[in-house]
């Protein structure tokens, strides 16, 4: 089942064209990552890709859902997508399960449920004891699990992430990749840009991008396929 | 890579029998340099002609042991205590292909780095899956991550190579 969907999309900034005809899908189950040198588009097609920005022309499809048809995109990208970014944006005066929790509120989930299934989330991502400190007693890669749990809160099944490993070293950016395809496992579809070919190796897809076009794609053999 | 040292390390732990140190030397490497039986007895008995390993009779099924001489010990404490020679290694072929097609021009170099990137992330790929798989052993996931930082430095070379070429072109 295909949870985003790119058909021929274009993206022009002033007359950069960011994007030049892109065609991408990824299903339930699988991580896909993205790569390319600096002004190749990466970061465009993922915001693309979560409905942040609209395409320039071409579709874009999240879940059933053709962005095109959509006026309210920040409801779309609550109810459907999920964000990781390097700086976590983790809020310094809310605890881990607070974090969590936060997008749901705004979503209009009651307090009691968005806290089951903020706990839930950290759990799932294993950091459930941390539920109630706050983001300046976790180390690197506990905030990193939290920002990750706080994307996959509730129904989302799309999860963008944009170099999530940051300044992570290299067992723990490892220990974040291992978590994020153990969601793929799970269900989730991950869309993930990276310039570091070690992480970008856990994918199932790697895309090349360069200038705003798909150079190339690298996948698992099939017979390695699940 | 040596063999040679690697059975001597072994065999540092307690006298062995062939086919045993095939299994450890597998299992400590993850499986990464898979060895034949040959190459083993081949090598125990060059390093017992060089006063390396003695044999040391038969256990009680009645395989034929090998133990670790003195000359043995201090061989193996040389090896742990010299770093490896970088110089040593042979030529390189991908750096020369590319070198190569920048220099004699009508060649898309781009195409070259590119078709090598998707084979170096196919690699990658491999290697990083046989990671997940793997038993969690310090030694094996050692071994694989050596070769995921070999496949990674190939990519970062490439990257840079595309990077100068650009700025050439521009």
């Amino acid at each position: 089942m295909t949870v985003v969907k790119l058909r021929d999309v274009t993206r022009v900034h002033g007359d950069v064209h960011a994007l030049k005809g892109v065609s991408l899908d990824v299903a339930r189950g699988e991580l896909v990552a993205v790569m390319g040198p600096s002004g190749s588009g990466k970061s465009t097609l993922l915001n693309v890709a979560g409905g942040l920005d609209r395409p320039t022309s071409g579709s874009v499809t999240i879940g059933d859902t053709d962005v095109a048809t959509v006026k309210d995109l920040s409801a779309l990208r609550r109810r459907e997508v999920g964000y990781v970014f390097q700086d976590l944006n983790l809020i310094p005066s809310l605890t881990a399960a607070e974090n969590v929790m936060l997008p749901r509120e705004l979503d209009g989930v009651r307090t009691g449920r968005a806290r089951t299934e903020a706990l839930d989330a950290l759990t799932e991502v294993g950091v459930r004891e941390v539920a109630d400190r706050f983001p300046e007693e976790l180390s690197g890669g506990q905030r990193q699990r939290v920002a990750i749990a706080r994307a996959l809160a509730g129904e989302r099944r799309l999860l963008l992430a944009d170099e999530p490993t940051g300044a992570l070293d290299t067992a723990t950016g490892d220990d974040i990749m291992r978590l994020l395809r153990e969601r793929c496992d799970a269900g989730a579809a991950v869309l993930l840009v990276t310039h570091e070919p070690r992480y970008a190796a856990w994918a199932d897809r790697v895309v090349y991008l360069r200038d705003g076009e798909i150079a190339d794609a690298a996948a698992v053999r099939l017979e390695s396929a699940r | 890579m040596s063999i040679r040292h690697g059975l001597l390390a072994l065999l540092s732990k307690g006298p062995r029998y062939g086919y045993q140190l095939r299994v450890e030397f597998e299992a400590s490497t993850g499986a990464t340099w898979p060895l034949n039986i040959g190459q083993v007895y081949t090598t125990l008995s060059r390093m017992e002609r060089d006063g390396l390993v003695a044999p040391g009779g038969t256990d009680d099924q009645g395989r034929a042991v090998y133990t670790i001489t003195e000359a043995g010990r201090d061989e193996l404490g040389r090896w742990f205590s010299t770093p490896v020679d970088q110089a040593g290694r042979p030529r390189d072929e991908l750096v020369i292909k590319v070198a190569m097609a920048v220099a004699m021009g009508g060649v898309d170099v781009q195409a070259v780095i590119l078709a090598q990137r998707m084979a170096a992330m196919r690699t990658l790929q491999d290697l990083t899956r046989a990671k997940r798989a793997a038993s969690g052993e310090p030694a094996e996931r050692l071994v694989l991550d050596s070769l995921i930082f070999k496949a990674e430095a190939e990519q970062r070379w490439l990257d840079h190579c595309e990077a100068v070429l650009r700025e050439k072109r521009s």
